[in-house]
């Protein structure tokens, strides 16, 4: 059970160097606008656009909130992204994570 | 570090001074920020007033190494002008190292400036230290908080702070109304920023943002409340076009035409302006000055105007004779020939119009190159040094041979076509008035190539994935055809190879049927299968080059460029050589498909269109990259 818990914490926190890293190069804008594009491109955006209008139509305009239309969409929008963007995006982190390690070998615990 | 209250200031004012001189600054600093929020300040200032000490010291030994930097470079300079003696080089030289040395130095420790290292911190909520969970920012105090966690909630219940900006989108949320606001501001200011953002790390997407209406769109939209609903079953965009005489070839081009997605959002965009007209509008009774993209625009108007009637395409045709002798005259026309001429004035008129730079005459941004051009690499191995000698040819269409086999790979072989006539996309777009395939010589076909060619290769291709492997394998040039090798500077015998380099958006494929050779002049009407989506990929130069290396880099290769292609337009010949009537499919909609015969158009399947004969086949790119 502790080994569990410590490996959680470990988890945690190269997580959140991983991120930090991530932030700080400015790689994270990068993945973000390459994660944008593609979801853009394989039509994620319109199908999620269609149904919030749905949404929206059903509820009526005076009745739906960001929160409510967030809550809505959520999973229905994280089921549509295509796993190949997925793919990509994991396969953009590992390389520049590889990447990062070949410039300063004490970097991060990958 | 401490908070002071400022006797001149209001009582619920608190001002932290945010200074970076050690490693636990950060910690103070927001130490010092929650005693502030905890005393309930209404306004907190967050200043860098006093400087810490050892960021002061950094700073004062900066403008030194600076100053001195400066100012003995000057001095440097200055001494041999004012004293014109030998004492002057004793003074200067030193001067000049000291001037040097002291912006290195300066240079290198501002590497190490500590401030650097605060830069690009991210930001994280000040309950939860995360950083994900939608981040806001208060915009009453200095508060992150996250909105998916409600921390940011918390702040407003606590503080009545409500109004926050969201971190990653920059939308402004109102607690009070419970909702995001927008105001035109604001908007600007983050579309703004956010360009300014992404040009720094260098990505432009959003530079790419979906259409708004601008201000003169909007009130041009108000003024005209005439809507135009296109459903599913709507004939917008079919109208049957009347043969003026023999003008079938035309006809069926301009279905085409008008049915390429990218060319009509294009011109019913009304992107064309043109320059021609506004310059020598007085002149309107001499034809040679109008101009073909206006009219195609117009064209283009009449068949998405939503009339059923038939169009008759006078105008067009009397531009075309004017443009193109060659086709003037109301004879019968190869379709192909004239495709590639109609392209080449539409080109032609679009250069001198859109404002587009006239340096390089292969590169224009005119939309008939961004559409159609694409690139054809010829790569020339010499058989001695195995030299490779590489050229990238523009070209609008890849004509493709049908009949027996013309080149081979092995050098075996005896016959010997021309170095000109393979199986080639001829270089169209340079001489597109005298070309045309129609014209060209096919290699001159032997009767015992059927007999040489090795086991293995298809002699007649049965699909387009056939003549495009055909297109783009190696090909031996023949003992009496030496090339001048580059590297080894002597004639050799040579093979050569066509790739693509650069896929166009628009490909247009064109079945090389009609046979001109010298022993005979026939039509060739065998079948040839065509699918209704193609993947470009293998014909890639890249691919080809790539073929040698290792699976995995090749799948991930294709992984990153995706080069497949849809089918929308088909255009058959019916008829024998001398005498024969076009049609033309035309693809409306996602998946409807139209037979266009001159003035009649009938709904036609998918299979029908995949069963013809097919003489031009026009796919466009599925996935349009950002350039």
């Amino acid at each position: 059970m502790a080994d569990f818990s410590e490996r959680k914490l470990k988890d945690t926190q190269m997580k959140a160097s991983i991120n930090q890293t991530l932030i700080e190069s400015g790689e994270k804008e990068r993945l973000k606008e390459m994660l944008r594009n593609k979801l853009i491109e394989c039509g994620w955006r319109d199908q999620l656009k269609a149904y919030c209008k749905e949404v929206v139509r059903r509820k009526g305009l005076k009745h739906v909130t960001v929160d409510d239309l967030v809550s809505e969409i959520t999973p229905k929008g994280r089921e549509l992204v295509p796993d190949d963007v997925k793919k990509e995006l994991l396969h953009r982190i590992r390389a520049f994570l590889a990447q990062q390690k070949e410039l300063s070998s004490e970097n991060i615990p990958y | 570090m401490a908070i002071e209250e400022g006797e001149a200031m209001p009582l619920d004012c608190a001002i932290i001074q945010e200074i970076y001189d050690n490693g636990n600054a950060q910690e103070q600093f927001e130490f010092d920020l929650d005693q502030a929020l905890e005393a309930q300040r209404g306004i907190i200032i967050i200043e860098p007033a006093k400087l810490g000490d050892e960021t002061a010291r950094w700073i004062t030994v900066g403008n030194c190494l600076h100053k001195t930097a400066v100012l003995a470079g000057v001095s440097c300079l200055a001494t041999p002008v004012l004293i014109q003696n030998d004492v002057a080089n004793f003074i200067s030289i030193p001067m000049g190292t000291l001037s040097i040395i002291c912006a290195s130095i300066y240079g290198v420790s501002w590497q190490f400036d500590p401030c650097c290292k605060y830069q690009a911190r991210g930001s994280v909520c000040h309950t939860c230290r995360r950083h994900q969970q939608r981040l806001h920012s208060c915009l009453h105090c200095v508060f992150f908080g996250c909105y998916n966690l409600g921390h940011i909630h918390d702040h407003f219940r606590l503080n009545k702070h409500f109004l926050a900006v969201d971190l990653s989108y920059g939308a402004v949320f109102c607690f009070a109304c419970n909702d995001y606001i927008y105001d035109q501001d604001f908007e600007t200011v983050v579309k703004e920023e956010r360009l300014k953002a992404s040009k720094f790390l260098g990505c432009n997407g959003w530079e790419f943002t979906p259409w708004e209406a601008s201000r003169a769109e909007v009130s041009l939209l108000r003024r005209s409340p005439r809507r135009r609903r296109v459903t599913f079953n709507s004939t917008i965009g079919l109208r049957g076009l009347i043969n003026l005489g023999n003008t079938c070839f035309m006809n069926c081009i301009l279905q085409a035409l008008t049915h390429t997605p990218l060319l009509r959002d294009f011109f019913l965009s009304d992107k064309h302006q043109c320059k021609r007209k506004e310059g020598r509008y007085q002149s309107k009774e001499d034809p040679k000055d109008q101009c073909l993209v206006c009219e195609m625009s117009k064209v283009f108007q009449e068949f998405y105007s939503g009339l059923r009637s038939v169009h008759i395409p006078y105008k067009l045709l009397h531009l075309v004779w004017t443009h193109a002798r060659h086709l003037a005259g109301y004879e019968q026309q190869d379709a192909h020939e004239f495709f590639i001429a109609a392209l080449d004035v539409l080109h032609r008129h679009c250069k001198g119009h859109n404002g587009t730079s006239g340096n390089n005459p292969n590169r224009c941004n005119c939309i008939i190159d961004q559409i159609f051009t694409g690139g054809l690499q010829s790569d020339v191995t010499c058989q001695v040094c195995k030299g490779v000698s590489i050229t990238v040819d523009p070209f609008w269409d890849i004509s493709l041979d049908l009949g027996p086999s013309g080149g081979q790979v092995t050098p075996t072989a005896t016959h010997t076509p021309a170095p000109g006539s393979t199986p080639s996309a001829q270089p169209d777009f340079n001489d597109s008035n005298s070309s045309g395939s129609s014209t060209s010589s096919s290699s001159p076909q032997e009767i015992e190539t059927g007999l040489m060619s090795p086991p293995g290769f298809e002699d007649v291709p049965h699909s387009l994935d056939d003549c495009l492997r055909r297109f783009t394998r190696p090909e031996y040039l023949g003992s009496s055809a030496k090339i001048k090798c580059n590297s080894c500077q002597s004639y050799q015998e040579s093979t050569k190879q066509l790739t693509m380099k650069k896929l166009p958006l628009v490909a247009c494929f064109h079945l090389k049927r009609f046979e001109h050779s010298s022993k005979l002049r026939k039509k060739i009407s065998s079948f040839i299968s065509f699918p209704h989506e193609l993947d470009m990929t293998p014909y890639m130069s890249t691919h080809r080059r790539a073929s040698g290396l290792r699976e995995n880099v090749q799948s991930n290769r294709r992984h990153l460029s995706d080069n497949r292609y849809s089918l929308f337009a088909v255009v058959n010949h019916l008829g024998t050589l001398d005498h024969g009537h076009y049609t033309c499919y035309v693809r409306q909609h996602r998946d409807q498909w139209f037979k266009c015969d001159d003035a009649m158009i009938t709904r036609a399947t998918k299979q029908d269109v995949l069963q013809s004969e097919g003489y031009l086949l026009f796919y466009h790119k599925r996935i349009l990259e950002y350039e």
